[in-house]
């Protein structure tokens, strides 16, 4: 009998893919017998026994490893949602900059978008955590500060309080991500045909009208798939969180990977609630896309 | 109806006179001019710049050997003189294939060197720290990650069910975690899938961890080109009688480079970008070295002099990346649309 060639080919993929997988969970078997360790999740139900800096539900060193990390998934989700409201005005401001006929703000737009993306965002969360808000005077006795004041103690709004990580957090990750997402509202802008800017001013519709009723609904198709992979991506990045000390997912992770030294067992949570994060904004971007896909198609009705 | 105007653009008018571009660009001007005032007066009269310019060494070589400083150093003029090369020599088409044979040995170059070649007795890489460290893991990382990268690529259009399948779940798989994760895995996991007693740096294993979560990211960028380019090209590869291996190496691929160097270039500029990534997992690089300064009691508190001199030297390197980028695109652009 003869085997094909392609046969023949993932045949001996298979063979050997499999193999390199048994030689790696092989060493992982016995390093972790020989580390006397072993592979469970009971240590899960175990008091935590630290502290956490921000969380939004009750929290204390006697509740559980489990609850601890569920609440750092809980302000992770609080620092991505929040960030991405604020990165998408600043991101649809900028971009709406840079196609102004004011010569000034097209120039503010490609400076702002140019030099955030030439520097790390690691840099610029340490730059917004160590040189913005913790150089800001401990005094807020100004008398409209019942309100609205900012602090090294954070920011605070009325009865809303802001830490100061969460703060230096979202203002860096809005601010990185906005130079991102501007350029995909440009990019999208420039999708839209120029005869429809003609029309809109022929049948007398001023600028921002026309903008806001004509140009942007025509270039929402071509926007969301981008604007999809910065929300993933801005998801991705508030990783970063550990660097400000702001107790996200990663972080709280970390710390119970060093403390239980359940290298594996955390690393796998970790990994799930991270894949549980994305398909929320996955899919709630699909229902976006769908939402304007179908608005579309009855407005042309 | 266009309240935006006072005059109309028809006619002569040369001038379109409009109240609130006035205001916006005087109150544009006021901020630029009031804050360059400030950073100018701030940075020659405020700013105590020693934190920068008594520990440029450091910030250059990190805790390498003091006499054997002059390793890294050649090896950074010598990226620096391929670069200057590179980047001006627009004109003479003789000397690219040195340049690219230059190229190709920079990596080699630089671990032999720094390794401790040409001396008497080995430097351990770890020794390596600051620019030199976030270089070392740039390229190291790009130099594996590429053919791995346009090999998963190849496998992701290849017509066998099971390799293309297991190259899109590869793919999907590593794009979908943050890189710290990659990271992370990289500096604790490993050790736990290696046999006993084998023991990997952790300069290899940070590479190791870029390699694989950027290959992903170059698979993807390099199917964009692989797709767009049209079914006649292979088919007059197959007229010529070239076999499967010339057609791909010979037609398919070249194209697909040059129609995907843009998204390239912006991956090389994110993975020097987010080398400073290992700060966290504790390598002495640009920005672990900064980090560790600034915990100095000398020179607490000089977080902004250390923060704007690390973001001018990620932009100037980005800048040359950028510009170096451009210059390959000039180079590859067979159909002279851009000159």
């Amino acid at each position: 009998m003869r085997i094909s060639k392609g046969i023949f080919v993932q045949i001996t993929l298979a063979i050997s893919l499999f193999l390199l997988i048994f030689i790696l969970f092989n060493n992982l078997y016995v390093n972790l017998i020989n580390k006397q360790i072993g592979f469970t999740f009971n240590w899960l139900l175990r008091p935590a026994g630290f502290a956490l800096s921000e969380s939004s539900l009750n929290y204390s060193p006697s509740n559980s490893y489990a609850w601890a990390l569920f609440v750092g998934w809980i302000n992770s989700l609080k620092i991505i949602l929040s960030s991405l409201i604020f990165s998408t005005l600043l991101g649809i401001i900028v971009g709406l900059f840079s196609k102004s006929k004011n010569k000034l703000l097209r120039k503010f737009s490609s400076i702002y978008v140019g030099l955030i993306r030439q520097i790390p965002l690691l840099v610029q969360l340490m730059f917004w955590y160590f040189v913005v808000f913790l150089g800001f005077n401990n005094s807020n006795n100004d008398h409209y500060s019942h309100f609205f004041s900012v602090s090294n103690k954070g920011i605070n709004i009325l009865n809303l309080n802001l830490t100061t990580e969460f703060s230096a957090l979202l203002f860096g990750l809005s601010v990185f991500t906005g130079a991102y997402i501007a350029e995909v509202i440009r990019g999208g802008i420039n999708s839209v045909p120029s005869g429809q800017w003609e029309a809109f001013k022929s049948v007398g519709l001023s600028e921002i009208q026309g903008v806001f009723y004509i140009i942007i609904p025509q270039s929402l198709p071509a926007i969301i798939p981008g604007l999809t992979s910065q929300y993933l991506n801005l998801a991705k990045n508030s990783t970063l969180a550990i660097a400000v000390g702001y107790a996200d997912i990663y972080a709280i992770s970390d710390t119970v990977i060093n403390q239980t030294g359940r290298a594996i067992e955390g690393f796998l949570i970790l990994l799930l609630s991270f894949l549980f994060l994305n398909l929320i904004i996955t899919y709630a971007m699909e229902f976006l896309n769908r939402f304007v896909i179908a608005n579309q198609n009855r407005r042309i009705r | 109806m266009d309240y935006m105007k006072f005059f109309s653009k028809k006619g002569d008018v040369r001038i379109h006179f409009n109240i609130y571009d006035i205001i916006l660009n005087f109150l544009i001007l006021s901020i630029a001019t009031f804050s360059s005032v400030k950073i100018i007066v701030w940075s020659f009269f405020e700013a105590n710049w020693s934190v920068v310019s008594k520990n440029l060494a450091l910030f250059t070589f990190g805790s390498y050997p003091y006499h054997d400083r002059w390793r890294p150093s050649i090896w950074i003029i010598y990226l620096l003189i391929l670069c200057f090369f590179t980047i001006f020599n627009k004109e003479t088409k003789k000397k690219r294939r040195p340049l690219v044979f230059a190229w190709g040995l920079f990596v080699p170059t630089g671990l032999f060197l720094v390794c401790g070649g040409l001396g008497k007795y080995p430097i351990p890489i770890s020794y390596l720290g600051g620019l030199s460290l976030t270089i070392m893991l740039t390229s190291c990382s790009l130099l594996f990650s590429f053919p791995f990268g346009i090999f998963l690529a190849l496998c992701r259009q290849s017509e066998l069910f099971l390799v293309r399948n297991i190259s899109k779940l590869y793919i999907d798989f590593m794009r979908s975690f943050p890189l710290i994760t990659v990271l992370f895995f990289g500096q604790l996991l490993i050790p736990l899938f290696l046999p006993n007693g084998v023991e990997v740096n952790r300069v290899a294993r940070a590479v190791f961890a870029f390699t694989i979560f950027l290959s992903a990211y170059i698979a993807e960028d390099f199917r964009c080109g692989l797709q767009s380019i049209p079914v006649s090209q292979i088919e007059a590869g197959k007229v010529l009688g070239f076999n499967d291996f010339q057609i791909t190496s010979l037609i398919v691929l070249p194209q697909a480079f040059t129609i995907a160097l843009p998204a390239l270039t912006n991956q090389v500029i994110g993975l020097f970008q987010n080398t400073s990534l290992m700060s966290i997992l504790g390598l002495a690089e640009l920005l672990g070295i900064s980090r560790s300064l600034l915990a100095n009691p000398e020179f607490i508190g000089s977080y902004l002099e250390v923060y704007i001199w690390l973001g001018l030297i990620y932009w100037l390197f980005c800048t040359i990346i950028a510009m170096l980028g451009r210059y390959f695109e000039y180079q590859l652009d067979y159909d002279g649309n851009n000159r």
